[in-house]
């Protein structure tokens, strides 16, 4: 048998579809699969010049040993994650290039690159990615028709063509069966994703953390709210709580809270949920949170979760009960107004107030001496806030290094820092006056997009900020970077640091670096909002959604009705496709010419005169004439310009000469019958 | 462009076994004619093997995008699945509204191939390609229908014995556009050609039999052999002037020859006793190959039939007709 020659056309598409395909992956591979990848390109390019033949059977066998063997080595300990695999899908696909001597291995390696085209969105979701991917979809599918044409068919564009009229024609279908295919929660568990570092929130805190955050202009989570936004002062995002400190960081409390550390959602019993007095108008909104590879989600306090897998734990922030690996969107109902924990037994307390027994030692007389002469914890407080206050201290991205002692320097010394060196240096003072207190880490504030109608919270909008417990009140939110610079609080961070001009410094090309243009402003909010009803809509789109969605309009909602709908909404849009395809062509209008004579024919047919199968203009004319001999002289009148104008091609055929005949004809004929 | 491609046969695999019945059920559905356009009763379909695979492929894409919970590996998955369901449409499409109309053959000895020409057309500006023709067995011709409106397909079916070969129905397939599915149809064009015996080897051809009897035709002017003298016309060549004569006579005689125009010879059923019929035709096919190369007259006599000798393409298929068709079963 003679090797199977694959059509140019498609190796053409095929090869360009390889390199669009991989592209997006690049920046994930090891840079070994990535010479292979070009390797193989590189080959295949030559076999089809004719210079290289195909690699023989053993070195074959090498490539796909060190594909077998070079993947789990060069990812180790991830093995068992997303990357090798993909990287082990993209291996194969690059070799099987190598190996097409049947058509059926053509085949195999288109699929192969529909398959890796898929695993792209497993990293990202995006509007752009999905465009792009189209297209690449549309490459690969001229690769796949390529293969079904004749060999001498040269014309890649026409076969690209092609490939966008048949995806273009399955989309209506594919929209149909996005919507009303029944989705159902994950099978069995599946491979992630590896912890990639993310930006966001880290579980401790030392100096300089939250400030380094803040560079980014990444979205954080978007919030659509139920009814009116809280005031800016009001949107306190609780991420983390962090009660325990080492001298230089802060983390979470190690041990849990008791028998029954988490409340889930719809399952608030937990013994300690009498702490928490929910007070007035609840404040109901949904958070599309970005993911972040980790379990702690973002709330106003006091949060009651409302989405499954989500719950409650012991210091009142929301948990989910797996890492947040993709967009995550949960529906929250919040009571700004609260109480919690207005008992706070020993243990805790102590908890709350342990601060390790080395260092800073002007920090802790200073506390001692100041809260000598308050009267009340509530005095101290704001004792220190005012000392904030009054004092030089200052709000800024740039903090200077502090030194071993680090409330010490802070307070005495360099008097610069950011939120997290206040809040800490706060919570600092307080717990040295034996007053419980802790620092909270979050977001605060958040960008309102008019367009989309929701909340964007972006990196920069990172925060920390303490809580005090107070004899009789239980824990209140005290922020001591608002009595610094208020404006952080009312206007956000690029107001607050708008005089040293650090706001986003290393990234000179950020949108928001460019607020002050109105239009470049109004098209970041457009985007967003766009951006925002994609991932809400589109891949926010889960068993719960569809539920939801689908319950407008066929109330509740069952396997049955769902199955019945699918399969006639599919049925219609697939008849009216086929309709569209498989139609006749239409005749092609008839020119003024031939609906003249054709009516003058009909008019005859009145008379008892239809023309007769294939019978020539002249020979009707002729036959009239021999039964009536009376109007044969103006019949022949009509025929003669209507074989005149349409066969001679002399005259104008968009003269109106037969037009003006007929007509004469007609009104003869009616002078006649009267 | 009308490109005509050959393909190694991959019809045969997959298409299912005709029984006598799904033969008559055929038959009813489309009748044998000598033209005919394939239309949605008279093309089938079915998903090709790496249809199958694609299938699967598609349900392992829903397994991942339901376990991943991920909309846009659901959205390609659909739009996939739904490419897999438009491209029905698109094969059917290229195969119903073609034209197939019988065209010339050409007779074949057996053993050797014999070529029927098939006339593909199309009607409006629905372009057809990639149409897979041929008959079972033999080599498929590939035939795009995209610049022309009609293309001229020759193909070759196999022969093993004379007679009438009707190679019945003919494969026409497509697997255009993605290779998905294959629609087929099996179009009966009514064709058929003459097998004439497979020529077997006959030793020399038997000596003409009436050059020396009486009656012998012969044909004046010839070169072969000298037959006398006449009288020197004006224009005669010089090299035939009889010079001896002239030495002689002092007359100018002109040097006559003449040719054997006819070397009748008789192929007879007889020349091989003993040997069976189809053996005798074989032999006596495999010198009608050889006299028709020559200019000899040929006759052929067969128990109750008699062609008298001539020469000639077409008394050569008469005679070679005569043999294909003898005593045929």
């Amino acid at each position: 048998m003679t090797e199977f020659q694959i059509p140019r056309n498609s190796l053409a598409w095929m090869l360009a579809a390889q390199v669009a395909v991989i592209a997006p992956h690049v920046p994930r591979l090891a840079p070994w699969i990535i010479v292979v990848c070009l390797g193989c390109g590189l080959w295949r390019i030559m076999v089809f010049l004719g210079r290289w033949s195909y690699p023989g059977r053993w070195t074959k066998v090498l490539f796909v040993l060190v594909g077998i063997i070079g993947v789990p080595i060069g990812y180790g300990r991830h093995f068992f994650q997303l990357e090798p695999a993909v990287a082990l899908l993209i291996v194969a696909f690059v070799l099987k290039l190598l190996e097409m001597h049947h058509k059926r291995d053509a085949f195999i390696v288109i699929f192969l690159a529909y398959f890796v085209l898929t695993t792209e969105f497993l990293y990202s979701q995006t509007i752009p990615t999905s465009i792009y991917m189209g297209l690449v979809m549309a490459m690969i599918t001229a690769a796949l028709i390529g293969l079904n044409q004749t060999q001498g068919h040269l014309k890649p564009v026409h076969t690209f063509k092609l490939a966008g009229v048949l995806l273009g024609q399955s989309v209506p279908l594919m929209v149909v069966l996005f919507i009303l295919f029944p989705r159902v929660g994950p099978l069995w568990t599946v491979p992630l994703q590896s912890q990639s570092a993310r930006t966001g929130i880290s579980d401790n805190m030392s100096p300089g953390d939250i400030a380094s955050l803040t560079q980014s202009d990444e979205l954080a989570f978007r919030v659509t709210f139920a009814g009116e936004v809280p005031p800016n002062s009001q949107l306190y995002w609780r991420g983390l709580v962090f009660s325990r400190y080492d001298g230089t960081s802060w983390s979470q409390a190690r041990t849990g809270y008791g028998p029954t550390p988490v409340e889930w959602a719809n399952n608030l019993n937990a013994d300690w949920d009498s702490l928490i007095e929910r007070r007035g108008k609840p404040v109901s909104y949904s958070v599309i949170l970005e993911p972040t590879n980790q379990n702690w989600l973002f709330a106003l306090p006091t949060p009651v979760p409302l989405t499954e897998g989500i719950g409650l734990v012991r210091d009142f922030r929301l948990y989910s009960l797996k890492p947040v690996q993709s967009r995550l969107r949960y529906e929250v109902v919040s009571f700004l107004d609260h109480r919690t924990e207005r008992e706070l037994s020993d243990y805790w307390r102590s908890r709350m107030t342990s601060l390790p027994q080395k260092g800073n030692p002007l920090s802790w007389r200073l506390a001692t001496q100041l809260r000598g002469q308050s009267s009340s914890s509530e005095q101290f407080i704001s004792r220190i806030l005012l000392m904030f206050n009054v004092e030089e201290f200052t709000y800024t991205l740039k903090p200077p290094l502090l030194g071993e002692d680090e409330v010490d320097d802070f307070i005495m010394v360099t008097k610069r820092g950011f939120c997290e060196h206040f809040a800490s240096s706060f919570v600092f003072m307080m717990r040295a006056a034996k007053i419980p207190a802790r620092v909270v880490v979050g977001y605060q504030g958040g960008e309102f997009n008019p367009i989309g109608n929701y909340l964007a919270v972006h990196q920069f909008d990172a925060h920390a900020w303490a809580e005090v417990w107070i004899e009789g009140e239980g824990w209140r939110r005290v922020d001591p970077t608002s009595v610094v610079a208020p404006e952080r609080i009312e206007d956000g961070l690029q107001a607050a640091v708008d005089d040293e001009q650090s706001f986003l410094e290393d990234s000179p090309l950020s949108w928001f670096k460019y607020s002050q243009t109105l239009w470049l402003t109004e098209l970041r909010l457009q985007l967003s909002a766009i951006g925002h009803y994609w991932d809400a809509w589109i891949v926010g789109y889960n068993p719960t959604m569809q539920v939801r969605f689908l319950g407008q309009f066929m109330g509740e909602v069952n396997i049955k009705k769902i199955g019945i709908t699918l399969f006639v909404t599919f049925g219609s849009v697939l008849l009216c496709i086929a309709l569209l395809l498989l139609k006749k062509r239409k005749a092609t209008p008839l020119d003024s010419v031939s609906r003249e004579y054709l009516a003058f024919c009909g008019l005859m047919e009145k008379l008892g005169f239809g023309r007769q199968i294939g019978e020539g203009p002249i020979h009707y004319a002729e036959r009239i004439g021999s039964h009536r001999p009376e109007m044969y002289k103006a019949v022949r009148e009509v025929t003669d310009i209507y074989v005149d104008l349409n066969y001679s091609g002399r005259q104008d055929p968009q003269s109106d000469e037969l037009k003006r005949a007929v007509r004469a004809f007609r009104l003869r004929l009616m002078a006649a019958n009267v | 462009m009308s490109s005509i491609t050959e393909s190694t046969n991959e019809s045969s695999r997959g298409e299912p076994r005709q029984s006598h019945r799904s033969e008559n059920w055929l038959d009813r559905r489309l009748p044998p004619a000598n033209s005919v356009t394939l239309s949605l009763r008279t093309v089938f379909i079915l998903p090709t093997r790496e249809g199958m695979i694609f299938a699967l492929m598609l349900f392992v894409m829903v397994i991942a995008a339901i376990n991943y919970q991920n909309s846009l590996i659901f959205s390609i998955t659909f739009l996939l699945g739904s490419l897999f369901v438009v491209s029905i449409l698109h094969t059917y499409r290229n195969l119903s509204g073609l034209t197939l109309s019988a065209g010339s053959t050409r007779a074949a000895f057996a053993g050797e191939d014999a070529e029927f020409s098939v006339i593909v057309s199309r009607q409006g500006d629905r372009t057809f390609e990639a149409i897979h023709l041929g008959w079972k067995d033999s080599m498929l011709r590939i035939v795009d229908l995209v610049d022309d409106e009609e293309s001229k397909v020759r193909l070759y079916v196999g022969t093993s014995k004379r007679g009438i070969l009707t190679p019945g129905r003919m494969l026409v397939q497509t697997f255009y556009p993605v290779g998905l599915f294959r629609a087929w149809s099996h179009v009966d064009l009514d064709m058929s050609t003459i097998v004439y015996p497979r020529p077997l080897f006959a030793g020399s051809v038997p000596p003409a039999l009436g050059s020396s009897k009486e009656g012998d035709l012969l044909r004046r002017e010839g070169v072969d052999d000298f037959i006398g003298l006449r009288d020197y016309q004006d224009g005669d060549g010089l090299r035939h002037i009889a010079w001896k004569s002239y030495a002689r006579t002092h007359e100018l005689f002109t040097k006559q020859f003449a040719a054997y125009m006819d070397r009748r010879v008789w192929l007879e059923w007889d020349y091989f006793r003993g040997m069976d019929r189809e053996n005798r035709l074989s032999r006596l096919c495999y010198w009608v190959v050889q006299l028709a190369k020559s200019s000899d007259a040929y006759g052929l006599r067969l128990p109750g039939l008699e062609i008298a000798p001539a020469s000639g393409t077409e008394h050569r298929e008469e005679v070679l007709k005569a043999l294909a068709l003898f005593e045929l079963e």
